[in-house]
């Protein structure tokens, strides 16, 4: 049952920034590959994982392939994971020639999720992308990954600072004038509406909110902490109420679209992030769990005003 | 790649039978509700439908599959599988498969030498069940006799104990590991015309690819890796091979669980590659 106040459509096109984009529920970056894989599953209810979603955000790609970080990089927690995955990647220009192509030929809606180690280094990345993928009717935008903590020459300092964030902001949005520019923030800060309020500053079409909680697990057969890095980023159903706090402190305190993202897995979790006002939510943990997730997400969410 | 590639179904299967087979090992029988069909080698991801349950899915290998119906053989390892343990007939279990790269099917020119250890023997016995031929070989080792899922085993199985403990009357093992076992099979494949496909835990894996060089046959090995998703996506269960002369990062839940042995250039190493840094 949805409720009285609920009058959306997740399925239906909306605007954002100069885009429309086709609906509200994404998945969340790195949580469902570049949006080539499962295109083949099937369910009892005939629908397939892509059905109704909004944006796949593909997972992050920096200038060059990187291998990430050594194993283990997931430990799972009571009521989560922790990840350390190192922005394993093919690379920018692996993305361009096969990845980004090939989403277009399937028709599959996408958010191309970049990050780099300085924040000049997303203008020339931005500009190379529009070139080449300008005419595609299914690349929708851009969104900055700010906030990956467990990038060591990167980590979450890189986007804990608002001048920082505005840097990067500015790099991205003088080469994107057609596309949807967005920036995922981190929530390991003491105001993350401060970052917001830069983005926005610099032209960013609305924030995503939020990334990974830095956190640690310490394995007792040994005394040491589980992940070879020692921290991870730290998702799944325990960081719900933080995003939630954290999108009510943006929505609240920067006046710029949001869209949510932490510990959703079910059209009830979605509903919270739109009450509080967020644009569009993404589904991370969850699809890893369960590729229909986001699918039926939208699916539960697609019914307008009754 | 073997004929076309099934489709992995997402469905919410029920439970029909969830018993021991033996001292250490569950099979587990999931009516999923629609036809299931897999590969020898494939899994299944296995987690309790909703939001509830574990924050991913577990892999277990696919035993069998008849119509509607997946088995799965499992262990207790942990608090997961305790409470998978203790699932009656008719609970639900959210299923997702079948997943990953299987073992190569059968060749004419080869026979195949199946080796299992443990909770490994899943995806062997599933090969030898749809593909075995009367020159393959299959070795199955156990800690003990107790430990033995006997009723699974047909005549052609050949099974080694580390302990010569528990064995039901009649049946007889070899003591000792696996590869010690199938060392002293009469009539043995001779170089090239054999491959060993085999599944366990890692020392079995180190043996299988010894006895594989040593004889000069080929060899695949069936990884056992925790998982995130289980489908590609989360890059949480990467294992170093060697592809085209370099080293790269593979999923073992998608490029595997089975890979060729040669492809694997940790399999000597004592830490099995984990402490390496794959910068």
């Amino acid at each position: 049952m949805l409720p009285d106040w609920w009058q959306l459509d997740v399925t239906e096109p909306f605007t954002l920034g100069p885009r429309r984009l086709p609906g509200r529920i994404w998945t969340a970056s790195g949580c469902f590959g570049y949006g080539l894989h499962a295109h083949d599953f099937r369910s009892p209810g005939g629908e397939g994982p892509y059905a109704g979603i909004g944006a796949v955000v593909t997972k992050t790609v920096t200038p060059a392939p990187r291998a990430g970080n050594p194993m283990p990089r997931l430990v799972e927690t009571a009521c989560g994971a922790l990840n350390s995955i190192g922005l394993e990647n093919v690379g920018f220009d692996a993305f361009l020639a096969d990845v980004l192509p090939a989403l277009e030929v399937r028709g599959v809606p996408n958010i191309v999720s970049l990050a780099a180690t300085t924040p000049e280094a997303f203008g020339p990345m931005v500009a190379r992308l529009h070139e080449q993928a300008r005419g595609y009717a299914h690349w929708h935008g851009v969104e900055l990954n700010l906030s990956c903590p467990n990038v060591a020459e990167g980590g979450h300092d890189f986007g804990s600072s608002a001048a920082t964030v505005a840097r990067c902001v500015a790099s991205a949005r003088a080469a994107l004038p057609d596309r949807a520019l967005l920036a995922k923030l981190t929530p390991n800060v003491a105001d993350i509406a401060q970052l917001a309020v830069a983005a926005r500053e610099e032209g960013a079409d609305a924030v995503s909110a939020i990334n990974t909680v830095v956190g640690l697990d310490v394995d007792l057969r040994t005394g040491r902490p589980f992940l070879p890095r020692r921290f991870g980023g730290y998702s799944g159903a325990a960081i719900l109420p933080i995003a939630l706090a954290k999108v009510d402190q943006v929505v609240r305190g920067a006046a710029v679209p949001v869209v949510g993202v932490g510990g959703v897995a079910t059209a009830a979790d979605a509903l919270k992030f739109f009450a509080l006002g967020a644009v569009a939510v993404q589904v991370g943990t969850a699809q890893m769990r369960d590729p229909f997730a986001a699918a039926g997400i939208a699916r539960a969410l697609a019914r307008g005003p009754r | 790649m073997i004929g076309t590639p099934i489709s992995p179904v997402s469905a919410v299967g029920r439970v029909t039978a969830n018993r021991y087979v033996s001292s250490a090992f569950l099979r587990l029988d999931i009516d999923l509700g629609l036809p299931f069909d897999f590969r020898p080698g494939q899994f299944a991801m296995v987690n309790e439908p909703g939001p509830g349950g574990w924050t991913f899915s577990r892999p277990f290998s696919v035993l069998a599959a008849a119509d509607q119906t997946l088995s799965l053989l499992y262990r207790v390892v942990g608090r997961g599988t305790a409470a998978l343990a203790e699932l009656p007939a008719g609970a639900s279990l959210q299923v997702l498969g079948p997943l990953g790269t299987p073992f190569p099917a059968p060749t004419a020119e080869r026979s195949a030498v199946l080796l299992g250890g443990g909770v490994g023997l899943p995806p062997v016995l599933a090969w030898c069940e749809r593909w075995g031929r009367k020159d393959d070989i299959a070795c199955f080792g156990a800690r003990d006799g107790a430990e033995v899922p006997w009723e699974l085993l047909g005549p052609r199985w050949h099974v080694s104990v580390d302990r010569p403990n528990g064995l039901p009357p009649g049946r007889v093992a070899f003591t000792g590991v696996v590869t010690g076992l199938a060392r002293t099979l009469p009539g043995l494949p001779g170089p090239g015309r054999a491959d060993i496909l085999a599944c366990g835990p890692l020392p079995l894996l180190r043996a299988a690819a010894r006895l594989a060089q040593e004889r000069g046959w080929g060899c695949y090995l069936s990884l056992e890796e925790h998982m995130g998703c289980g489908y590609g996506v989360c890059k949480g269960c990467v294992v170093p091979v060697v592809r085209g002369g370099s080293v790269r990062n593979a999923t073992c839940c998608q490029e595997g669980p089975v890979f060729a042995a040669a492809d694997l250039p940790w399999l000597g190493e004592e830490d099995g590659g984990r402490g390496e840094d794959t910068h």
